[in-house]
């Protein structure tokens, strides 16, 4: 007689609420997170009149977005796989997704807290408001931009297997994706044609384009749906690349 | 009889590229019994066990685990399975009661607060309930790796060395844990350099060695059987023949890995 196993439902259930009481026990880390999109917002407050909300904004919550991936994912998958964690969990009668996919769940409600705390100071601190529509369609480019950083995420942990090394590797990546998109934007003028479709076409670029282009949907032009279709890319290529390398244990 | 068998592994191969880890291993494992696998440092033991537990796809072979083959439907087969991992490492930000209600939920066992406290309790845990796995002693962590291996009451509990490192006392208290557990009714497959352990806890041994299996039978049986071979004297000490004298003698007296 074949033995019954759980049922997925009630398998990712479980997961979930470990993974998130794991996150909620970081919470330094997500502050952190959450707190540097803020700092970022304030801080730029004095170029909302000449570059709009919606440009502050998105670069804000794209930063915030790195930062998951990058940062908090990546990392924690890396710590736990060299722990065994893993492992353990990989002979229980789960399928092996099940484990990923709780985790890729937190992150999505990462992201979309990321973008409630930006949409909350951005009106407190620089009376930025957006319509209904805006705010609805910006945390659904929110989440589509959120998807290229965790599957870039996915790609480091998936070729590099010590957890020094992707945390190194991660702050690196996260260091030239914030310089050059933050800063390279805005001396666009200065970088020079070559560089400047560089940065723009970037996944820092693109993220940033759909996000602020979600802010004012009724301005979403064909830039942003060129931006849009090549965020996709990025998720599909590094998503691919990260499962295919992808080590459930580090030795 | 075969329905006895929890576990049957036949002519199982792993190969890692072109080395050859396991090679054409068969053995099975009853009800009630405590079977131990034996082998040097690289024999193959871990391979197998991985194979077992899933962990890694044979290249040639069978595994049934309670009636289900473990390489065409490996989730129903490791419902069937209790593992205790040689280094066994829960989500560190978990407390224990926590770590036991995440393996509950996995194996479908539904179990309320006070259910998951009645087990710690029973493995005299119970005031460290919400401390964190890391937070135990070595002791402490094993017993909580044994009851959530066995938490969903498997059939068959696989436990892959699971004294290094413990004191004796601690060691004392796990074999008599594990015995429990065969006295239940579930079979252990219990992997283990100590050879006190094979002999004091053991129903059956296999020794490993080189990804094959060398020798099947109880430890007593094993010692009598070589008792009188020219190298199992030549390396006994004391002039008593032990099960290690036997081990040392058909594995070799070379230092492994």
């Amino acid at each position: 007689m074949e033995t019954s196993i759980p049922k997925t439902s009630t398998i990712l259930k479980t997961l979930l609420r470990a993974d998130l009481t794991t996150q909620w026990r970081n919470r330094r880390a997500v502050i952190l997170t959450l707190i540097v999109p803020v700092i970022i917002l304030v801080s730029w407050k004095g170029l909302i009149p000449k570059l709009g909300g919606p440009f502050v904004l998105s670069n804000s919550i794209t930063i915030g977005l790195i930062a998951t991936g990058l940062m908090g994912y990546s990392n924690s998958i890396a710590r736990d796989r060299d722990k065994g964690i893993f492992q353990r969990l990989r002979v229980g009668p789960l399928p092996a997704w099940t484990i990923m996919g709780s985790r890729i769940a937190v992150q999505l409600g990462m992201i979309f807290l990321i973008a409630t705390f930006v949409f909350i100071s951005g009106y407190e601190f620089d009376g930025v408001k957006l319509t209904t529509g805006g705010y609805a369609a910006s945390y659904l480019t929110s989440l589509a931009g959120g998807l290229v950083y965790l599957s870039v995420g996915q790609a480091i942990v998936g070729g590099i297997r010590s957890p020094e090394t992707v945390n190194a590797t991660s702050r690196l990546i996260y260091f030239v994706f914030i310089m050059s998109g933050m800063f390279g934007e805005l001396l666009l003028d200065e970088a020079g044609k070559v560089l400047h479709d560089i940065i723009v076409w970037s996944p820092y670029g693109t993220v940033k384009t759909i996000v602020a282009a979600g802010m004012e949907p009724a301005k979403w032009s064909n830039e942003a749906s060129m931006a849009l279709l090549v965020t996709f890319g990025y998720t599909v290529v590094f998503a691919f690349m990260g499962i295919r390398w992808f080590k459930w244990t580090s030795k | 009889m075969k329905e006895d068998n929890i576990l049957t592994v036949d002519d199982l191969s792993v190969s890692y590229g072109k080395f050859n880890a396991v090679q054409n291993v068969s053995f099975s494992v009853r009800r009630g019994e405590i079977f131990g696998l034996l082998g040097p440092n690289g024999a193959g033991k871990t391979s197998t066990l991985s194979a077992v537990e899933g962990l890694l796809k044979p290249q040639g072979g069978t595994i049934i685990v309670d009636g289900n083959d473990a390489v065409a439907k490996p989730l129903h087969a490791r419902a069937s399975l209790g593992v205790q991992l040689q280094s066994t490492s829960f989500q560190t930000e978990l407390y224990v009661i926590e770590v036991l209600q995440l393996y509950a939920g996995i194996y479908g066992v539904p179990m309320s607060k006070n259910d998951l406290l009645g087990i710690l309790r029973e493995i005299n845990l119970e005031d460290q309930a919400t401390k964190k796995f890391g937070q135990l002693s070595g002791g402490q962590q094993q017993r909580v790796s044994l009851v959530i291996a066995t938490i969903h009451n498997p059939k068959l509990v696989l436990l892959d060395e699971p004294t290094t490192g413990l004191d004796p006392q601690s060691r004392r208290q796990l074999w008599e844990r594990i015995e429990a557990i065969r006295d239940k009714g579930h079979a252990v497959l219990i992997t283990t350099h100590s050879m006190e352990e094979a002999e004091s806890v053991c129903d059956r041994i296999a020794i490993i060695d080189h990804g094959r299996v060398i020798a099947i039978d109880t430890p007593q049986a094993m010692v009598d059987k070589h008792r009188n071979d020219p190298e199992v004297i030549a390396v006994s000490r004391r002039g008593k023949i032990t099960l290690e004298d036997v081990f040392i003698a058909l594995t070799g007296k070379a230092i492994r890995g």
